[in-house]
């Protein structure tokens, strides 16, 4: 393929990338000299992967492509590379290279060895690394070395793909850099409306829209995703991910109830405005840009429908609220541990006088509560519950558990097996006291792993109400 | 004594015989222990079927659903996975219970789809390391037990470069020669993996996901919250899953209850005082559905093993196989002694005497009575399910267990209880259209419900319903809606007065038919809710001991070691430190030095001086030439 048609075939590929790919272009061709290091950066979703593997591929260059995220420790990474570049040289070459003698790549000199011993009297050979700057468990010199191998093997050259210039880890000079720029928003939508998705799921029934032909039905796609793009990067994602991915990911999230009431026929294709009035709760909402494991589209389909029915935004809390909710209950004494726990963690332990003495002084018992009327306190202070929960000693914790319960806790509650039990389930978390082994060490520290909606809905199936019972009260 | 290394403890001679008199005749306590071992072997094998039935159909339902999602998520030809797909399953807090869960499961997916299936722990996997090992050699092995004739092409050390262990193209040159639709990694506690462990696997996979078709499912005790809040976001970017719920346990622990306990075909059940315990400590405790079985079992096994009589349960059990013994325990139960003063109460002095001197004739009543107890027992059991049933249809809250129903009625508190006349009345009160699925779901249940003549009361009210011609469904006489409230004023009086408003002619059947319907269950109720415990031989057919299983399942240790220190005499039982009239802390000299030092221990404060407490040990444990023997 003659350069020029590379150029077009990727430029068409990759929009709004034309200058890397002719940075790519001037520094890799067949026939000019390579330089020994490159280093391609730019933040995540640039296209700096495919961009350079896709390269290399039309312009016909020996290369090979090592990912680092699939390489555990550096050692692992050595091997990947000489069992990469064989295999690569296996397919550009015309016979296969003998593998005896590369059996092992211990560390960086032996791979300088291999290499050297491959690559002798080769053609140019491309090694690309990607996400280096990644690497788990990666040997100290590892950048330095690689950056002189140029010197040993003059016709390798490596591609090193990272998220930030390396130039303090590369010690070599004038190493060129290309900057995969992140991309701006005409760029973003100019490439996502590369591929507009369909309004309609099923194309209407021809017998009653005979006019709406498959042509018309494509422009009105695009015409509707070009607007609404745009109105998605504006409103939501210019704010939250900027990025291409998190961007197509919140676009094609909320594509679909979007254009619900098109599919219904409430609105026509092009009635974009009364659209937008109609279904700006999904771009007011969150909704579209968390990241969820189970697809939640249910909760998208409810607030939608909510909104609809003229609820307004009071729903899509109350849908938050039944997220929240516990998937299991827990027995009766471990869900009281849970909130002794929790209140052990997030109140100061001078209070617990005030709060869980039976009888008390009636001067200190005192309880204050958020604040008090009139006196507003100059120094805003952080509400307890969104601080990171503090350390406990056990003693503690049993003490307070016993404080909560009504009646006397039963000889037979085994509280030390629902303590190890809830460790196990990561409920509470040893905090301090490492290295003993014992679980139940006296000496150990523990903490809360849960939030304040958990444990008041645990408080709720007791009927225990622990916001009463937290310094300084919630909400 | 201290300059030995050792020495013979003698211990001072007792003048005395001990106090508690020794066994000298050749009793054997042990007497047919196998028949009755062959027995409990016989009847727990079928209590274990059901339990084993109950817990596969238990969840059943999310194992087939974990299996569809499985096949489901199986990558299509020329559609690249832009995420590992991921089967959250939510098993609940009780944590033993996950590794047979994810046995079985893994045996369904591995029979219906064509997968691999690996199980990690995090026992097993403290490093990313270690963890990807174990999933090699596992994913690997089946191989081996294939076809392992023929030379495997590893990229072994004299081919090429060496392939590390750790390295997924292991995986990848197995995946090539089996083309497993999936490979399936369950990690069953995902909250004890270490978080970085599990993001580094995520990203992992999802490197590795356009050569391997991973299918991840994690198991999950609390909630899918919980997990997702410890992923990063990019990471859960990589995953797109599907959530699934098991079965909640006391839902399971009901169920197991009403297929072993409250079964109608069940020889021995346990107690009500019995059951009530293994419920509460389910609900209060622990959750774990493993230790309610346990329970259960050790109750048959302390039943059969500790009281001879249960020889008697044996199926068939003919006269030559009992010893004169078995007769002789049989005479001396409580439940005996009772029936025997009933017979006598009513002047039955012969057969007492017969039933006390002749052993065949005790056999033939034993094996009467022991036909119809059991008969009476699942007459009850009947009765609870029927109660259950009847207030589940119905609707009536506050909604009750069945397991708390049988508990109940076992303990004989349900005949004539405020619960069983609401229940009643609810069902005078019914209309037609509550009625006829109440009858239909009593058609459903497996139990016999002739007595009740449920089949004609159901043709009838077909019948009367079809001939209704009002738009509304047909009321009895007893319905609140039937009434009205009518006010007159008198001299400045206001009276209330209810009357009846007019039934219709249909109405007027259909209340005669629910009238009759309660009639009837009432009479069934009054005849099944009895006290088993009045039965002759309850004690065969029922156990109730409580103190074999807390000494078991709910031990005291703490509260025994305090209060063997605090008061020794309990479990010394000698005379010399009997308190005077139950003063149980009053020290004296003749307690062993371990008590005293804990009572003074008891008195101080947070701190104590050693040399403060050494002489007030001494001072209460005695002059100076004792002081070696206390040490």
């Amino acid at each position: 393929m003659l350069p020029d048609e590379i150029l077009q075939t990727l430029n068409s590929e990759y929009p709004c990338r034309d200058s890397q790919i002719q940075q790519l272009a001037a520094l890799y061709s067949q026939h000019l000299p390579s330089p020994p290091l490159l280093v391609a950066h730019g933040l995540t979703a640039t296209g700096k992967t495919s961009i350079i593997k896709s390269y290399l591929r039309l312009s016909a260059l020996p290369f090979a492509v090592v990912n680092s995220r699939e390489c555990i420790t550096g050692r692992h990474l050595l091997e990947r590379i000489a069992a990469a570049c064989l295999d690569a040289l296996d397919e550009f070459g015309d016979e296969a290279v003998d593998r005896r003698p590369y059996a092992r790549t211990e560390n960086l000199s032996s791979l300088a060895v291999n290499l050297q011993r491959m690559l002798e009297a080769r053609g140019k050979f491309v090694l690309v690394l990607d996400g280096i700057d990644k690497q788990r468990e990666a040997p100290p010199t590892l950048m330095a070395a690689l950056g002189r191998f140029g010197e040993m093997i003059p016709n390798l050259s490596i591609i090193l793909i990272s998220t930030l210039p390396l130039t303090h880890l590369i010690y070599t000079p004038s190493t060129p850099h290309i900057h995969f720029t992140p991309y701006p928003r005409s760029s973003l939508l100019t490439i996502l409306s590369a591929s507009p998705p369909k309004i309609f799921p099923t194309p209407p029934s021809t017998d009653q829209f005979p006019d709406y032909t498959p042509d018309l039905a494509l422009e009105d796609d695009a015409w509707l995703w070009g607007r609404f793009t745009s109105a998605v990067y504006d409103s939501l994602t210019k704010h939250t991910g900027r990025d291409l991915d998190s961007f197509r990911a919140a676009a094609h999230k909320l594509w679909r109830p979007f254009v619900e009431p098109v599919v219904q026929g409430t609105f026509g294709t092009r009635d974009f405005s009364r659209l937008m009035v109609n279904r700006r709760v999904l771009f007011q909402g969150e909704e579209g840009v968390l990241d969820r494991i189970v697809a939640s589209e249910s909760t998208l389909a409810d607030t939608t429908s909510a909104s609809a029915a003229g609820l307004g935004s009071a729903t899509p809390l109350a849908a938050k609220r039944r997220l929240r909710t516990l998937a299991h209950d827990l027995p009766y004494y471990t869900t009281h541990l849970l909130i002794a726990a929790y209140l052990a963690s997030y109140n100061p332990s001078r209070t617990d006088v005030t709060y869980f003495m039976k009888h008390t002084d009636k001067r200190k018992n005192r309880r204050r509560t958020g604040a008090p009327g009139g006196t507003k306190s100059k120094h805003r202070k952080i509400s307890r519950h969104l601080l990171t929960p503090s350390p406990f000693g056990l003693d503690r914790l049993l003490a307070i558990f016993r404080a909560l319960l009504d009646g006397g806790v039963p000889q037979v509650a085994d509280l030390y097996t629902q303590i190890a039990t809830l460790t196990s389930m990561r409920l509470l978390i040893r905090a301090g006291g490492a290295g003993s082994a014992d679980v139940l060490d006296p000496g150990t520290k523990w903490r809360v792993n849960f939030s304040w909606e958990y444990a008041r809905s645990l408080g709720r199936t007791v009927n225990i109400e622990v916001g009463e019972y937290l310094v300084g009260g919630v909400d | 004594m201290e300059h030995e290394r050792c020495y013979i403890y003698t211990p001072p001679e007792a003048e005395e015989r001990p106090s508690k008199r020794q066994r000298t005749s050749d009793f054997n306590p042990q007497s047919q222990l196998a028949e009755r071992l062959s027995t409990y072997r016989k009847i727990w094998a079928q209590q274990e079927q059901r339990i084993q039935a109950t817990l596969e159909e238990a969840d059943s339902k999310t194992q087939e659903k974990i299996v569809n999602f499985v096949s489901a998520s199986a990558p299509v030809e020329n559609a690249p996975q832009t995420s590992i797909p991921t089967g959250l399953v939510v098993a609940g807090p009780s944590i033993a219970s996950h590794g047979p869960f994810f046995a079985r499961l893994g045996r369904s997916i591995r029979d219906e789809t064509n997968s691999a299936y690996v199980v990690l722990t995090s026992a097993e996997s403290p490093n990313l390391k270690t963890l990807l090992k174990n999933l090699i050699k596992r994913v690997t092995s089946r191989i081996e037990e294939d076809d392992d004739d023929d030379i495997r092409p590893t990229a072994s050390s004299r081919h090429g470069p060496k392939v590390l262990d750790f390295d997924l193209s292991h995986v990848q040159e197995w995946q090539k020669k089996n083309r497993t639709r999936s490979i399936v990694v369950a990690l069953q506690d995902s909250e004890a993996f270490d978080t970085r462990i599990l993001i580094e696997l995520v990203d992992l996979f999802h490197c590795w996901l356009d050569r391997l078709p991973f299918v991840l499912l994690v198991g999950i005790a609390t909630s899918t919250e919980s997990f997702e809040d410890r992923l990063s976001g990019k990471s859960i970017r990589y995953l797109d899953g599907q959530k699934f719920d098991v079965t909640q346990s006391d839902v399971i622990i009901e169920k197991l209850f009403s297929a072993t306990v409250a079964n109608t075909d069940v020889p021995v059940r346990i107690g009500p005082d019995l059951s009530r315990r293994l419920l509460d400590r389910q609900k209060d405790h622990v959750q774990n559905v493993h230790d309610f079985i346990d329970g259960l079992k050790y109750a048959y096994m302390s039943h059969f093993y500790a009281s001879y009589p249960t020889v008697l349960l044996k199926e068939k059990v003919a006269f030559k196989d009992l010893s004169s013994e078995a007769f002789e325990a049989v005479r001396n139960l409580p439940s005996f002694k009772r029936w025997v003063e009933e017979l006598l109460d009513n002047n039955q002095a012969h057969d007492v005497r017969k039933l006390l001197e002749s052993d065949q004739y005790l056999y033939q009543q034993v094996t009467e009575h022991i036909e119809s107890g059991q008969n009476a027992l699942n007459t009850l059991s009947n009765a609870a399910t029927l109660l259950t049933c009847i207030r589940e249809s119905l609707q009536m809250a506050p909604s009750i267990r069945l397991s708390n129903i049988w508990t109940r009625a076992a303990a004989g508190e349900l005949s004539g209880a405020p619960l069983l006349r609401e229940t009643l009345l609810s069902v005078k009160k019914a209309s037609s259209d509550k009625l006829a699925p109440l009858f239909a779901s009593l058609k459903e249940l497996d139990i016999d419900t002739s007595p009740l003549d449920q089949d004609i009361f159901q043709k009838e009210l077909e019948k009367l319903v079809e001939d209704n011609v009002g738009s509304g469904p047909l009321r009895s006489q007893d319905d609140v809606r039937n009434d009205s409230l009518r006010t007159t004023v008198i001299a400045q009086k206001v009276l209330l007065s209810k009357h009846k408003a007019a039934l219709s002619e249909q109405d007027k059947a259909y209340s005669s038919l629910v009238a009759r319907f309660n009639d009837g269950l009432e009479r069934y109720f009054a005849s099944a809710f009895i006290d088993p415990r009045t039965l002759f031989l309850s004690e065969i057919l029922m156990y109730d001991l409580k103190s074999p299983h807390t000494e078991v399942f709910q031990p005291k240790p703490r509260f025994a070691m305090e209060r063997a220190l605090a008061s020794p005499h309990d479990y010394l039982g000698c005379d010399c430190c009997s308190g005077k009239q139950g003063g149980e802390s009053i020290l004296s000299t003749t307690q062993p030095a371990t008590a005293i030092l804990y009572q003074l221990y008891l008195e101080s404060g947070t701190l104590i001086n050693v040399s403060d407490l050494w002489s007030a040990f001494n001072a209460i444990a005695g002059d100076d030439e004792d002081e070696s023997k206390t040490m």
